[in-house]
């Protein structure tokens, strides 16, 4: 593997992290006129609009503090592609008819494309992962909220009404039922691919 | 499901384990893709739930801080109508409307859009006697006893920043002319205080009732003026 160069606009990833309302509102000055005008162009409206952003503000965040986002890019280029396609999906799942796209050529970058897929792909894993965590029983659920919030497990045991070696041992039997579900699925898939 | 598997995962990750363990841990790692595929399984379910449940109460804030600033950007009327008397004032437009059937509108008012914002001189290190004076006074309205401070504040230290708070207090205190130049000055200027002079500028027109003037500065205002949202509204309001 190569050494990745990390963008300047790096700062816009670190900013969101941050909760850095700046940096925020810097985003939606410079990178959300040009989505709203996209969304506007092709079916949407304002409202579809904000909500599109507010979305993909919200998924970077996550990525961001999973540290797992890294710019090769300029912010620009990654932000607006991640938006278009978000809208995309949506105007083919609302509508069976066929949609009439009207591209501008001066917004396809291909270095955009591969970090934007990333994106995409940790917004699936994250949507997978939350749904099998809602199929743990309460109990799994519990502990391991408790121990992701709070950290210290004898605490959690304290809270819970039982022993340390207790939620220490049931902690990583239900993160092992999750590994186990996301193996199999992962198992499923390239099944499915080959 | 393989329970000890997946205790040894966690005491591994916790680092709980002897030396011994820990080589033979890590040498099945290298030896058995199997055991190595679900151990980076298990260490990204525990990757997911921190990034879930450890960053939930950041996470909220940041929705919060989002929404407002996606909000403002877009201009929703929710908002800026949050104040109480904004409903009293668009159903009193209404119900004119209504009764003289023709498109009453009323022009913008000076009061409406004067919201001077408080001044934080002294939380840099040194204080300084008379800017503490200035800044007090300032913030607490009493916009005549502000206005010597900065005059002798500003013989020594001619910062922007002084002569910004200086001409707010001129506008508050009736004083237009003077409160016009100071403004010009910051206008045709570089630093951080030309929009707001500019704005400004247009507060003093409107205090004047001279809503040509008024609508002509505001339109050379940029859009990244960090209060354009206000801008955009006097406009609207100005039609």
């Amino acid at each position: 593997m190569g050494k990745i160069k990390i963008h300047p606009d790096q700062k816009y990833i670190e900013g969101l992290a941050a909760n850095n309302s700046a940096i925020i509102q810097e985003i939606y000055k410079k990178f959300v006129p040009k989505v709203v005008f996209y969304i506007k162009n092709n079916s949407g409206d304002q409202d579809h609009a904000q909500d599109v952003v507010q979305e993909i503000m919200i998924l970077l965040f996550n990525q961001a503090k999973n540290k797992t986002l890294e710019l090769t890019c300029p912010f620009d280029a990654y932000f607006f592609l991640l938006c278009k396609r978000k809208w995309l999906n949506e105007l083919k799942k609302t509508s069976n008819k066929g949609v009439t796209i009207h591209e501008d050529v001066g917004s396809i970058n291909e270095c955009g494309v591969e970090l934007v897929e990333q994106t995409e792909q940790f917004n699936e894993k994250q949507q997978l992962f939350d749904a099998m965590f809602l199929k743990l029983g309460d109990k799994c659920q519990e502990l391991l909220k408790l121990s992701f919030t709070i950290k210290s497990m004898e605490e959690v045991a304290e809270k819970l009404n039982v022993t340390y070696g207790y939620v220490r041992k049931k902690k990583s039997l239900c993160i092992g039922q999750l590994t186990q579900w996301i193996q199999e699925n992962n198992n499923f898939k390239s099944l499915k691919n080959n | 499901m393989n329970e000890e598997r997946y205790i040894t995962f966690d005491q591994y990750l916790q680092d709980e384990m002897t030396v011994e363990e820990k080589n033979s841990f890590e040498k099945q790692l290298a030896e058995d893709p199997e055991f190595a595929a679900e151990f980076e399984t298990f260490k990204n379910v525990h990757l997911q739930l921190e990034t879930k449940f450890g960053y939930e109460q950041e996470r909220e804030a940041f929705k919060e801080n989002l929404i407002k600033v996606s909000d403002k950007h877009f201009n929703k009327p929710k908002v800026i109508a949050l104040k109480p008397w904004y409903y009293g004032a668009a159903a009193a437009a209404v119900i004119l409307m209504g009764l003289f059937f023709y498109n009453y509108s009323q022009k913008p008012s000076f009061e409406d859009f004067n919201h001077p914002e408080s001044a934080y001189f002294t939380e840099r290190g040194n204080v300084e006697a008379t800017l503490k004076q200035a800044e007090t006074a300032f913030n607490s309205k009493e916009y005549k006893k502000a206005i010597p401070l900065f005059e002798s504040i500003l013989k020594e230290n001619h910062t922007p920043e002084i002569q910004y708070f200086y001409g707010v207090s001129l506008l508050q205190d009736n004083q237009i002319i003077k409160a016009q130049n100071v403004f010009n000055q910051l206008k045709s200027g570089t630093s951080v205080y030309k929009d707001k002079a500019t704005w400004n500028l247009a507060l003093v027109k409107l205090k004047q009732k001279n809503y040509n003037a008024c609508r002509e500065i505001l339109l050379t205002i940029p859009e990244d003026y960090e209060d354009y949202v206000e801008v955009q509204i006097l406009l609207r309001e100005l039609e």
